[in-house]
Order: structure tokens, then sequence, then C-alpha cells
């Protein structure tokens, strides 16, 4: 059996979907696209059925992504049943999807979700909405398991005679009319077809072009007319009105509204929040208690699994073996050392890496979670909208930006969140250029070493122009390369709630499972590939002069001159590409001291350095997450060159222009 | 006058929605249409978007969107100070409400003076004089 859930956003969709089938889901996307496909198996009452969660939207016409995928989804898959969530609190709106649904199926049970908070703004009459529609209607609270069995037994045994909307007259002939024309063609639905070529909707009107039947697109386009003449408005409107005051009459004959004129909880938080000047500060705060917050709390984490794996070395330059350590002496008592070596300080290692990136990830999305079922999010989306415009991003993209500071890759992953594809590609192409905690980490290593006196103006120039970097690039990029069409932004800011705990650990698990399975591999395979090339040709020195790595470093030296590179920073910069924190290891390999390092580069040289730190390409995990989230080695591609470019640009301009200037030399 | 040119706290109906494609259809799925009773949150820090509630939801619009939606001004009858003398313009609730409030002489058009102000109201109708309640007077737009 097949049962698809459809519904607005923000109606607990999701919740409900976890809490029928609990653990037992799967994540994937709509074929060809990348939104978001969820299903999961169960067995109820002996009977084994499937369950899809369609995308949340607020009516099904062909102008969004989500709203074909779901219609294409009832008319041609046939769900046994579509359970149509509806949030109870905000019960006509939601009517509306369900004069919609109800055009494409009879076979629909209704989910009144949210019914406990529903109860305290009207007086709902389940039982009159159940012979008014001629449906089962079974109210639920989804976030506390309520009303799951109920649903699932209606689904079962449920009586389907659903009593249709009837538009008027006039409208109603012009259906039949179409529909008869119609009667020699395989279509399922005939209705629906006849009534979505009234409103002139372009995937249905291709449809019928492709069956070269022109002769109804003609009639359509004439009745259409016919129509808006005799009401004075477009058929759009016209149509969305016939429905709206079904939904209207039934909301008024199912509901009485208590309380009326009375202020909202969530408008008093909105007084507060969203005000006009305590909004940004506000959210300022926010952002900076949820960063603090993940990245404290994952740092003992990553530690710990650092100090396991990798061991230690003290200051006193003896070193604790880690896992990794007692591995290879282990394997290497029954294989060649090489071949020890290769799996452990090569694969094993890249590994642990993954494993210390899932903290973070598991931290963030418990964050980003707590902030998205709260409502938070919206609000975000509402004060910084017209900020971010202006670097073609929606409000919400302040977010994964603000990200970029801590880690790249749960940014990248985090613009799941903007629903809009080109502003989502957009996002992921910029958010490399936001230096990240592992960068900062570097720079704060080189200019302690070579500013001494003036560390914190080197290090604000740095992010400073990263910001200014990305600010230029997405107002640029908006209006040339992910330039697309001007999508409507007419986003609900739905009440504030109280997250449940069941949706955000579902939500950190499939995060954390889907970078560990996913990125985790390329990232190993990278790791192993850094190994070869460092470690070969067999006998050198670790990543040395004779290495595969310091030849490549010692061929590229020339290249490097004119930014004022050395080799040795090359070869750092090669293993930066792996995880950006150990170009810090990689100098005390090759210098020794920090002396050392300060006697073989020139200030300028230093910054030349840090500029190209700052863009170069992003880490092996960043590249890795890209690709997991755009399924696209070209713009993994194109990111890499991106950062080359403002990394070659801005080191060879600070170079040239120091140097000319005779500064820092 | 364009929705986008409301004040905050100030309520309009709606009285056609412009535009076309996915904008117009984006509207007209969130139950913006001729009829609907609209009125201006608050704004953003920016002045841009502007929040609106419609239906008891609460709803985000870009001013370019907002500018697609004509509206005209009207005020919830709570907010209407003694002595006045108003034109009814929309009853907001089901059939039974509107026949009751038709049965005390409040139906679209018609002209009625505020004797005592909110709640309860007194008002002086076609009909004679009549109380109206917290619940009705908030639900009842006048100009």
């Amino acid at each position: 059996m097949l049962i698809a859930l459809a519904g607005n956003p923000n109606t607990g969709k999701s919740s409900l979907f976890n809490a029928i089938t609990g653990a037992h889901q799967h994540i994937g996307n709509w074929p060809g696209v990348t939104v978001e496909k969820k299903e999961g198996t169960i067995t109820f009452e002996g009977k084994k059925i499937t369950i899809v969660d369609l995308p949340g939207t607020y009516s099904l016409t062909a102008y969004s992504l989500e709203e074909v995928i779901t219609r294409n989804f009832i008319l041609e898959e046939e769900p046994d049943v579509v359970v149509d969530v509806i949030d109870a609190t905000n019960l006509e709106r939601n009517l509306y999807l369900l004069t919609e649904l109800m055009e494409l199926t009879d076979r629909i049970v209704i989910a009144l979700n949210m019914f406990d908070e529903a109860k305290k703004k009207y007086k709902l009459d389940v039982k009159k909405m159940r012979e008014l529609l001629g449906l089962p209607v079974i109210p639920t609270v989804a976030i506390k398991d309520k009303g799951i069995k109920d649903l699932l037994h209606a689904c079962l045994h449920g009586y389907f005679k659903p009593k249709k909307l009837s538009y008027p007259e006039d409208v109603e002939n012009r259906v039949e009319k179409l529909q008869r024309m119609m009667e020699n063609l395989d279509l399922k639905n005939k209705r629906w077809h006849a009534i979505k070529l009234l409103e002139n909707d372009s995937e249905v009107r291709k449809k019928f072009a492709n069956l070269g039947r022109k002769d109804i697109l003609h009639e359509a386009e004439h009745l259409r007319h016919e129509i808006e003449d005799i009401y004075g408005d477009d058929i759009e409107t016209l149509i969305a009105s016939f429905r709206y005051s079904f939904a209207h009459g039934l909301f008024h004959e199912v509901a009485e509204p208590l309380n009326v004129g009375g202020v909202t909880i969530t408008d008093m938080i909105d007084h507060v929040v969203a005000h006009k000047i305590f909004g940004l500060p506000i959210f300022l705060v926010v952002m900076y208690l949820s960063f603090e917050f993940v990245f404290v709390v994952a740092a003992p984490f990553q530690d710990a699994i650092d100090l396991i794996f990798n061991g230690k070395t003290l200051a006193s330059g003896q070193h604790i073996n880690g896992l990794i350590d007692i591995s290879y002496h282990w394997m290497a008592s029954f294989m060649p050392n090489w071949a020890s070596s290769f799996i452990n300080y090569g694969m094993l290692r890249g590994l642990a890496a993954v494993l210390t990136f899932t903290p973070i990830i598991m931290f963030l999305f418990l964050i980003l979670s707590i902030l998205e079922d709260s409502g938070y999010l919206a609000r975000v989306a509402f004060l910084m909208d017209k900020l971010m415009r202006k670097i073609g991003l929606e409000g919400r993209g302040i977010i994964s930006l603000m990200l970029g500071f801590g880690c790249n890759v749960p940014a990248v992953m985090s613009t799941r969140a903007l629903k809009n594809e080109r502003e989502r590609e957009l996002s992921i192409a910029l958010n490399p250029l936001i230096p990240c905690g592992a960068r900062i980490q570097v720079f704060a290593f080189i200019t302690a070493i070579f500013f001494k006196h003036n560390q914190a103006l080197v290090m604000w120039s740095l992010i400073l122009l990263s910001m200014g970097v990305v600010a230029l690039l997405g107002y640029v990029y908006s209006k040339t390369i992910f330039k697309g069409k001007a999508e409507p932004f007419v986003m609900e800011l739905p009440p504030y709630r109280v997250p449940s705990l069941k949706g955000i650990f579902i939500h950190m698990w499939e995060k954390s499972e889907g970078f560990l399975r996913k990125a985790g591999t390329i990232i190993v395979g990278a790791a192993g590939i850094i190994w070869l090339l460092a470690a070969l040709p067999w006998g050198v020195q670790f990543g040395g002069e004779n290495s595969y790595i310091g030849q490549i470093a010692h061929f590229l030296a020339p290249v490097g001159a004119p930014f004022g590179i050395t080799p040795e920073s090359i070869i750092a910069l090669f293993f930066g590409f792996f995880a950006k924190e150990v170009v810090i290891d990689v100098f005390y390999v090759l210098y020794g001291t920090k002396e050392a390092l300060f006697a073989a580069m020139t200030p300028l040289q230093a910054y030349s350095l840090l500029l190209f730190i700052l863009f170069y390409t992003p880490c092996v995990a960043t590249l890795a997450t890209i690709y997991n989230e755009t399924k696209s080695t070209k713009f993994v591609l194109f990111v890499i060159l991106e950062g080359f470019a403002l990394a070659l640009f801005f080191s060879f301009l600070a170079y040239t222009i120091g140097s000319f200037l005779g500064v820092g030399g | 006058m364009k929705l986008s040119e409301l004040m905050p706290g100030e309520t309009g109906v709606v009285t056609k929605v412009a535009g076309t494609g996915a904008i117009h259809r984006r509207l007209l799925a969130m139950g913006i249409l001729p009829g609907t009773v609209i009125r201006v949150a608050r704004l953003s820090p920016f002045g841009d978007p502007i929040e609106y509630e419609i239906r008891g939801v609460f709803i985000s619009l870009r001013k370019s969107e907002a500018d697609y939606v004509e509206i005209d001004r009207i005020i919830p009858l709570h907010m209407v100070p003694a002595g006045e003398k108003v034109r009814v313009m929309i009853l907001d609730g089901g059939v039974n409400f509107i026949r009751n409030m038709g049965s005390i002489g409040i139906s679209p058009g018609k002209i009625i003076e505020i004797l005592s102000p909110c709640c309860p109201m007194r008002v002086r109708t076609a009909l004679g004089e009549h109380y109206v309640g917290k619940g009705e007077a908030y639900r009842i737009y006048v100009r």
C-alpha cells in the first residue's frame, strides 16, 4: 500500500512523517532535481505500507518544482491514499490546498494536525467537517505522537465519498465541454485536466500539445476568455476565488473563533524579535550564541577524536601514540612498511579527519533545527531580506555565510534551507570564500610570527577583504552567471513553537550520517592520494624536497616567485588542501622553529601567502560536500578555479604594490 | 491605493490582484483575493519586506510584491470613536454571523452611527439602537 503525505509548509508534515515511520526512513532526491524525497516503510495491522513525504506546497500550479512534483506523483503514481496534513490552527488557508487535492483524487484522509493548539483558537466540529467533506478527518498532534494509529486506520478502512467543490454553472458547463472533447484520450482524471486547461496551466497545455490536440487547446482558450468576460477578472483570480470561497464557507461551518481580538504570544514575541530596531541586534546575539555553542561544545569532542586517532606530540618532542600509530606498528609486523603506512597514515588518517568533522555537523544541525522548527529562521529571512537581496540571496542566506566562519562543510550543507535552486548554488559558490575556523587558526599562527605589533589589524584586513569579496562577487554573480527569473518571496511567518526533540535528533542523524557516508568516501580517497604524493618515490623523507610533492613544489617555484611564495610554502599549501590547519604542522616540519620560519620570508611575502591561503581552493572536505550538494563536477571545478583566481589576483596585487612601495620588504 | 502604501496597524480590503505568472499565483494561493481583509503587522528593519496579517496568518511580502495588490483602506469597527458615522464595508465571518448582523441593520453598504466606543459598542442603525460585542466589532470593517 502506498500513502502520500501532502500539505502546506509549516503544518508539521515532517513531524507526522517522523511519527509514522520513526527511524525507518530513507532520504534521497526526486529524480533529476535536488528537491528532497523522504520515504519510509512500516507494517500496520499486518499490512506493509510505504509512505512518501511530498514537498510542502500552498497550491498545485505549474509554477514551482515542488508543486509539479506533488501533483504528478498523485496523478501518475496513484497512491492508495493521500493524507492532507492540515495545520488546524490555520484552517482556512490550509483548506485551499485541499480543494485542489480533491480535484486530483478521491482517496484523501485529512490529518487535522496541531489539534491541541487549534482547540485554544476555535471551537472545532470535526464530525461536521467529516460530513461536509465526505472524507475521513482525523485530529492529530504529530509531535506528541497523538492520533497516528487513528490516521493509519482511516487510511486502511476509511470511507471515501467526497463532496466535491463545484464551480458556478457558467464554469462547470465549460469544464464539462472540455471533458467531452477528451473522451477518446487515454487520460486519467479528465476533469482535473479540463480545469487546469481553463486555468491556462503551462504543463497541462504542453501535454495536450504533445498529444497533438490543438483543437482542445483552442477551445480551452476560447472558453477561458468567455469566463473572464462574464466575471470581469482574470481566470486565475476567479478560480482561486471559487476555491477560497469553498474553503471560507467550510471553515465558518466547522470552526467558531474564540477570543477574537486577543493578542497572540507569537505577536508579542515578534513585537520584540522582529522589531524594526531591536530585530537586528537580537539576531546578532542569537547567531553569536549559536556559534559559540556549536564550536565550544564540539571542540572537546573533536580534540578527543584527534587524540584517540593521532596521539599527541608533547612540547618535549616525545610522541604519545594514537590508534593510528598503534595500528601502523601492528600492521607493519606482517606487511611491508609502505603498505602499513599507506593504510594507516594515508587512509586511516583521512578517516580520522572525517570523524573530527562530525561533532561540528551534529551540533550545528542541532542548533539549525531548533532555529528552524521554532519559527525563528523565518524571522531571520524577514529581517535580513533587503540586505541579502543586494547580493542575490534571500534573508536566510546570511545563516550559511556566517556559518562559513566556523566551518565551510556544515555551512554548505545548511544552504538546503534556501528553497530557490539558483540562490542555493550562488550561496555555495560564495561560501568557501569565507575563511573558516581552520584558516583563521593559520592566520593567527602566521600573523603572530610576522606581524607581532599589528596582528589584529592584519587579521581584520583579511576577514574584511573576504567579506568585501563575497559581497562584490555575490552582486556580480547574481547579475550574471547566477542570474535567474524573479521568484515570489511570499513567505509565511509561522507561530513560534517548541521544537520536538525527536524531529531534531532525526535531522541531526540524517545530516551526520549523510556526510560520513558520502563526503567521507571522497575525503578518505583524497587522503590516500596526498599520502602517495608525499611518500613516493619510496624512501624519501615524507613530504620532503625529493617526494613528488617536493618535486611539484620545486617545479612550481618560478610560478610562486612573482607572488613572493616560497617552495616550502607551496608544499604547505598542498597539504592545506587536505585540511587547512595542517599548513601549520607542515611549516613546523619544514622549518623546525618559528624563528627559522620568520627568517625565511619577509613580512610582505608572508602577507602575500596569507592572501593566498585566504582564497585558494577549499579543503577536500568542503569540495566533497559541495559535490554532494550539487552532484556536479563542473560546479566543484568552478569553485576551485574561482578560489585560485582570487588567490593569485590578490597575492600578486599585494606583492607587486608592496614591492613597488618598498613596504614590508 | 497599493497595498505597499498602507502603514503599520492599518487595514485594507483587496480590490484587485495584478501581476502575472508565479507571483500572481502565489499571492492568490496565500489567500490574497478580491474581498480579503489584510492588515499591516510591521515593517522589517530596512522597511522592506513588510509583514501582513491575512486570514489569521502572518505573511511577509516584499514591497515589489505588495505593489501588485490594490486595496481600499478600511477600519475595524472597534477602532472607531463615538460620534462618528461610518459605512459598513465587510463582515468577516460565516453565513450565521452575516445573518445575525443583518438582523440588527449591519450589512455592507449601510451607514451606522457609533454612540459609545468599544466594547461592547452601542450603535445606531436603520433598525434602531443595538449593542455590538467585542467578538463582533473586531470582524466588522467600515469606512
